[in-house]
């Protein structure tokens, strides 16, 4: 695959930049033109597109069915690679501090041609993941919000080559947001480790792990629909505890979130790997540890 | 190190962290539930009288909400994180947290035109 000249990656990331921060800047003015009336509080949990989290954890009481599914695209050497999981969750907020989200997880693998990963194309119900989300600071009257958010996970296939594994992985995430501009413009950013340890076809168990940090900018432009930008930078490691560094990635891409009806909203993120790096392969993406694309969609169904 | 020294005990042990954390607060918002602030509201032809209540600051809150309407409706507040169904002529009572002064919003999730706010000072 040819991954282009650095010069020509750095202006194309430059030329993002600008227009990111451009769109911000119109979405500004578009959003100080509007009335301010018209425009209520909204929950900051998937207005950043949901790889990016907010920190609200819903209302006590509330319940939720949440289909969701992350897609990734592009592997380095060519050939095909697209592969999706998606989780059924069901999602409820026993009290105004807590929030559980549990549910199984399918997944679909569509792989051709690819160096280093068998041709595959199958689907399968392959593990089921649990969320546990409690408040840690509220925004009033500190002006970040934040909420600490543990996911254990259980896989029956590995995430990226569809070969049937045990994996078990904890995602452990602080989830803060502030408001910019009060029910307008809202400021994400996520903090992530992830260990991960997965017993493959020669019974060994391998440690891995992922940190990541994140900034998102969402701005409600009509009521109810909420446009932004999403900054990734993730680095992989061969152990639990960042034993041995493997590459890294940084994400960039457009997030839109819209409620469709009192009861019923959707959130999407589309990102695309800008810049990375793998130890030993002179290329300015990572796409071993990580794909080319990946987009999130998640529906929200409240009952 | 080996963070995964017996696979699947520490992150259960985290998680169980992460709910006694919640239930933790709960508890303490329980343990200080007598000494709520009641406050009262109504809803009639779709509009919450009065439009703006107050309460203290740093004290759970007890909102009896009296639905006036012929038709059910839905308090509901992001901020306050509550909501409950109330039915056509009939009472309820919304339990809030205490909460820092400010202001917080609060509408009808039925009638999304029908809004409030609970000024905490």
């Amino acid at each position: 695959m040819d991954r282009g000249d650095p010069c020509e990656s750095l202006a194309r990331l430059v030329a993002r930049l600008i227009a990111a921060t451009t769109l911000t800047l119109v979405a500004t003015v578009a959003v100080k033109a509007q009335d301010a009336g018209a425009f209520h509080e909204v929950e900051t949990k998937y207005i950043f597109g949901n790889f990016t989290v907010g920190s609200s954890t819903g209302i006590e009481g509330e319940k939720a069915f949440e289909p969701e599914t992350e897609a990734n695209f592009g592997k380095g050497g060519g050939g095909h690679y697209a592969v999706s999981q998606t989780t059924l969750e069901y999602e409820f907020t026993p009290t105004q501090y807590m929030q559980i989200i549990f549910g199984p997880t399918v997944s679909y693998y569509n792989i051709h041609g690819v160096p280093g990963l068998d041709d595959r194309n199958v689907a399968a119900i392959n593990g089921f993941e649990a969320e546990f989300r409690s408040v840690l600071i509220d925004r009033n009257p500190s002006p970040i919000a934040v909420t600490a958010s543990l996911e254990p996970e259980f896989h029956s296939r590995d995430e990226t080559s569809g070969a049937k594994v045990v994996n078990y992985g904890l995602e452990a995430k602080l989830e803060a947001d502030a408001e910019l501009i009060k029910n307008r413009l809202f400021w994400g950013f996520n903090l992530l480790y992830e260990p991960e340890t997965t017993r493959a076809d020669l019974g060994q168990w391998q440690n891995e792990s992922t940190f990541g940090i994140s900034s998102a900018l969402a701005y409600q432009i009509v009521p109810n629909v909420v446009i932004g930008a999403d900054l990734w930078y993730l680095r992989h490691y061969d152990g639990a505890a960042f034993n041995s560094f493997t590459g890294d990635a940084v994400y960039l891409g457009p997030t839109f979130y819209w409620k469709i009806a009192p009861k019923v909203l959707m959130s999407a993120a589309w990102e695309t790997q800008i810049a990375g790096h793998e130890p030993g392969v002179s290329s300015n993406l990572d796409l071993t540890d990580f794909s080319r694309q990946r987009a999130r969609l998640l529906l929200e169904f409240e009952f | 190190m080996n963070l995964l020294p017996r696979r699947g005990v520490w992150p259960v042990r985290a998680c169980l962290a992460i709910a006694l954390f919640g239930v933790a607060r709960l508890a303490s918002e329980h343990a200080n539930a007598q000494q709520s602030a009641s406050v009262a509201i109504s809803v009639k032809d779709h509009r919450f009288q009065p439009s703006q209540i107050s309460a203290p600051a740093n004290r759970p809150i007890s909102i009896k909400v009296k639905n006036l309407d012929a038709a059910p409706m839905e308090f509901e507040s992001v901020s306050l994180r509550v909501e409950k169904v109330i039915a056509p002529g009939s009472e309820g009572v919304v339990n809030v947290r205490a909460l820092a002064p400010g202001r917080y919003e609060f509408f009808d999730d039925f009638h999304q035109e029908t809004r409030g706010v609970l000024m905490v000072e």
